[in-house]
């Protein structure tokens, strides 16, 4: 993986969103929130744009597989994925670290290069030990 | 609303048909389906074509794909729309020629679902059918629809204690009827023993994402399936002399949140529920009218999910039907008497007409030998879309 502080960049992070209105969390980012119907405003033009809230830390593990089958652009004998719920009680899915994992073990994700494309990576959720 | 009867079905076999192109494979189900109905000659009294397909444009580079139909078996001037609802396409179009005929606009469509998913390999197959989940936040993961089932699948077994070896027992069941299918793709019984008990049951049945095992899956295949919807008050009806007419009695949909993670119950299956209440409510009728079903069993662990979200058993209760062999060929309630999405295969894009074929099938006591409900009145079929984030469906039954 790139050391992005050699470049003075910092890591990629995972946001989640705050609606300006009720400051309800959703994650990713809807165009309406949920609770108070607020209209979010991607551009920031018409309406404010929301504030990001970077999403980590410590989270617990509610569902989780291994997957051999795996699509194109996935070159290894399987992968582990997880569905996790976050303290703030947000969820996500993302990558499991862990080889063998219990459901409802304590996890902290973190962020890291889930998928690499030519001429770019993609960041995601990395779930680990915590 | 008008009455919307089905008055002609067609199929093609499903497996391997890579060396046919797309558009021709859809032409022959919808030529058997002109036959079946009667109206070979007099084709252009079809008033619609709707057609069902998901990967045309991303597997096998062609759109306008209704066009091309509507061209190749000769039905032009008819109108001519592709309906894409990733794979419940084929129980959404016959909802929209459902819905143009019982509002009136036209009298008579003809419904054609159809995909070709062997033309790529299995690496791209599975990456194109993934691309119905979230971009951002699960497909570029790597995640997809085998893997969302391995997790549902490992929630419900923690929650309701399922074993593999009940998923092993839908897997012999579906076969068993598939066996007996002569459209399935899979057409050979299999046995626990081989896929769970044997010393290589392992071997053979290897896990696909944990816990679900090949044998938790249905294969990749390619074929078609047609139906011809008529209005009961029509004129057109005295073409349809042939084949007793099979009534569309209820159909409804409803939808999920798109994310999975974004269901407060990952295990609940609004959509199939709602779908399904929404069906029952139009037809007036209950899940104990139900002669048998056809459910969506992409993955073995969805027929029995689903088979409690329409309200055929208590929420956990499923297993223990199919331990009790309740919903085989001769059982109180048959599901997926045609071999189910495990046995007789999944076309994406065909899968919900195909399944509506078999109700029809079935209500008109024409299945094969030795997988013919008895006396079945009406018949529920269940077109899963997404991981259950877009779910139809339908009721056919005998006209009274």
């Amino acid at each position: 993986m790139l050391d992005f502080s050699v470049y003075g960049q910092e890591q990629q992070e995972v946001y989640a969103y705050k609606c300006p209105e009720c400051g309800t969390l959703d994650y990713p980012a809807p165009m309406i929130c949920k609770v108070c119907s607020a209209r979010r405003d991607p551009s920031g033009v018409i309406f404010s744009a929301w504030e990001q809230v970077p999403l980590s830390g410590k989270c617990k593990l509610l569902g989780w597989t291994r997957v051999y089958a795996l699509p194109e652009g996935f070159d290894v004998k399987y992968l582990l994925f997880a569905v996790v719920e976050f303290e703030n009680g947000l969820r996500a899915s993302g990558r499991l670290l862990v080889d063998d994992p219990q459901t409802g073990m304590e996890l902290t994700a973190k962020v890291g290069v889930v998928k690499e494309k030519v001429g770019e990576d993609v960041y995601g959720f990395m779930f680990d030990r915590v | 609303m008008r009455k919307v009867a089905i008055v002609g079905i067609g199929h093609t076999v499903f497996g391997n048909l890579s060396e046919f192109d797309l558009v021709d494979v859809m032409s022959f189900a919808s030529a058997n389906a002109l036959e079946d109905a009667g109206i070979l000659k007099d084709r252009k009294i079809i008033d619609q074509l709707f057609v069902a397909n998901m990967g045309g444009g991303i597997i096998n580079h062609q759109t306008g794909i209704a066009s091309a139909l509507v061209s190749r078996i000769d039905l032009e001037p008819a109108m001519a729309e592709l309906v894409e609802n990733g794979p419940a396409s084929g129980a959404s179009a016959i909802k929209c020629g459902f819905a143009a005929i019982a509002s009136g606009m036209v009298d008579t469509v003809m419904v054609t679902g159809g995909e070709l998913m062997r033309t790529v390999t299995g690496w791209k197959g599975t990456d194109f059918v993934a691309t119905l989940l979230h971009p951002e936040v699960e497909y570029n993961y790597g995640l997809t629809l085998p893997a969302f089932a391995g997790i549902f699948t490992r929630m419900y077994m923690e929650r309701y204690g399922l074993t593999e070896r009940d998923l092993a027992l839908v897997a012999v069941k579906d076969h068993e009827n598939g066996a007996r299918n002569p459209y399935a793709h899979v057409q050979i019984p299999v046995t626990v023993e081989a896929i769970h008990e044997g010393e290589n049951a392992h071997v053979i049945n290897n896990y696909v994402a944990e816990p679900v095992r090949l044998y938790g899956t249905c294969p990749v295949s390619d074929g078609a399936a047609s139906l011809i919807l008529c209005a009961m008050d029509s004129p057109k009806m005295k073409y349809f002399t042939k084949k007793e007419p099979v009534l569309i009695s209820g159909i409804g949909s409803a939808t999920d949140t798109h994310c999975v993670h974004h269901r407060k119950d990952p295990l609940d299956l609004k959509a199939v529920h709602l779908g399904a209440e929404r069906a029952y409510k139009m037809a007036g009728l209950k899940p104990e009218d139900m002669s048998f079903a056809e459910l969506h069993d992409a993955f073995v662990i969805l027929e029995l999910a689903i088979s409690e979200e329409v309200g055929f058993f208590q929420k956990g209760k499923a297993q223990e039907a199919v331990r009790e062999g309740v919903t085989r060929i001769d059982g109180r309630l048959p599901i997926n008497t045609s071999g189910g999405l495990k046995a007789k295969g999944h076309p994406v894009g065909a899968t919900g007409v195909s399944q509506v074929y078999e109700l029809v099938k079935q209500l008109r006591g024409e299945a094969e030998e030795g997988r013919q409900v008895k006396n079945p009145k009406h018949g529920l079929a269940v077109n899963f879309g997404g991981f259950g984030n877009n779910v139809v469906a339908t009721i056919c039954s005998k006209e009274a």
